[in-house]
């Protein structure tokens, strides 16, 4: 996708998630939009970097959550105001409007999916558990080894 | 700026954001549901075909963006990780050995199910992984995606589209409720290494234990970090090969058993 067009898409859904912010979790408008605003600086970095030469191999993902962890950790000198201002916008609020945008294009898939056998839908279910499930038990073990619970 | 113009789809969502969130967060039986469900049900409904209200060209632009609000949910996630750093580096054994359970989880339980089903090596292809864009690329690189492998992972994939968070989040929630694992554990679970996946099941885990939820968010994101770096070697050089494996000497016993009858 083109970078600028990139870039207005993340302010254009950032507003739409301040506007659910502020309804769904009483948080004033322009708090949310500060929040946001500082996601959208966050994202754009995570994203120009993702474009350059040697980085490419890597999921835009990744760079955008390596800049937030870097920006939100004591060796940045503004790390308090980031995660301060950043604390204004409920994890909840960000969802909503993912999974709109996901509901929204569902009915293209729909066709592929009465095509398919109905024996995927309990192999799915299982694969979604399996990966949850499996590293949930792994990690309570090592957790609990580490003396971390 | 063919998307970003596309006015109809951004007025739609916005218009279901906050039809959602004024509805907010409801508790059937053990289940929380929220926002996001009822946002994708919805979203869902209106996209139907049938209604006609959206083209194919509009349901395309709602997936490419769906892509770009996924950096602000990481972005969101990711500040979360900074303060809780050196917890992280503390459970940094936990981490790494969590993923083994990430990457042989989908096999262990999806492929002797497929396999009970009767499906050939599409099995292969459906279960080595939580089957997203990546993992297509790589059945479509070593099999093609016109083999038994590739009609796998791509039927999956839209199972995984239409229902995977939907389904994540009801797990979680009775998983969590259950109060067997501890929330880190639970936490590290959700860090799937699909964005959508990984929030839906997370809201309900961090709802049930309010002071700890910065935690559980900076593990989740951790886990899920992990994923994304380690995921594409250890599907290509692992995950994939295993499953095949695992496929040929279940296999060897199937044809057994249905020999001897």
């Amino acid at each position: 996708m083109k970078i600028l067009e990139t870039i207005f898409l993340l302010i254009l859904v950032a507003i739409i998630m301040a506007a659910g912010n502020s309804i769904g979790y009483q948080i004033n408008f322009i708090d949310s939009l500060q929040a946001l605003g500082m996601l959208v600086i966050i994202s754009i970095i995570g994203f120009l970097i993702s474009k350059l030469p040697l980085f490419k191999k890597l999921p835009v993902i990744l760079w955008v959550s390596v800049v937030a962890a870097i920006m939100s950790s004591p060796i940045f000198p503004g790390h308090n105001m980031v995660v301060e201002i950043t604390d204004q916008v409920s994890l909840l609020a960000i969802c909503t409007p993912v999974l709109a945008y996901a509901g929204l294009a569902i009915g293209k898939d729909l066709a592929l999916f009465k095509s398919i056998s109905w024996r995927i839908i309990p192999v799915s279910l299982a694969v979604f558990s399996g990966t949850f499930i499996f590293a949930a038990l792994i990690a309570q073990l090592t957790l609990h080894w580490e003396g971390i619970i | 700026m063919e998307i970003l113009k596309d006015y109809r789809v951004h007025l739609l969502a916005l218009l279901v954001v906050i039809m959602c969130e004024f509805i907010g967060k409801q508790a059937i039986w053990v289940i929380t549901v929220y926002p996001m469900l009822y946002a994708m049900i919805i979203g869902g409904a209106i996209s139907l075909p049938k209604l006609k209200i959206l083209t194919n060209k509009n349901m395309h632009h709602a997936s490419s963006v769906m892509i770009v609000t996924l950096m602000l949910l990481i972005a969101k996630l990711g500040v979360s990780v900074g303060p809780k750093i050196n917890e992280i580096f503390n459970a940094k054994l936990a981490l790494i050995f969590q993923e083994v359970g990430h990457f042989a989880g989908t096999i262990l339980l999806g492929l002797p199910l497929a396999m009970m089903f009767g499906m050939g090596r599409e099995a292969v292809g459906a279960t080595y992984s939580v089957a997203r864009e990546p993992n297509i690329a790589i059945v479509a690189d070593k099999y093609g995606l016109d083999s038994p492998e590739g009609r796998g992972v791509m039927a999956m994939y839209v199972c995984g589209t239409l229902y995977g968070a939907i389904w994540m989040s009801i797990l979680a929630s009775i998983i969590a409720r259950l109060d067997i694992i501890h929330p880190y554990a639970l936490a590290m679970g959700a860090g799937i290494g699909s964005g959508s996946m990984m929030a839906a099941s997370l809201a309900p885990i961090s709802d049930l234990y309010p002071n700890i939820a910065g935690e559980i968010k900076a593990y989740a994101t951790a886990a899920n970090l992990m994923s994304s770096v380690l995921g594409i070697y250890i599907y290509i050089l692992f995950s994939l090969p295993f499953a095949s494996f695992l496929y040929n000497v279940l296999n060897r016993f199937r044809n057994k058993k249905s020999g001897a009858k």
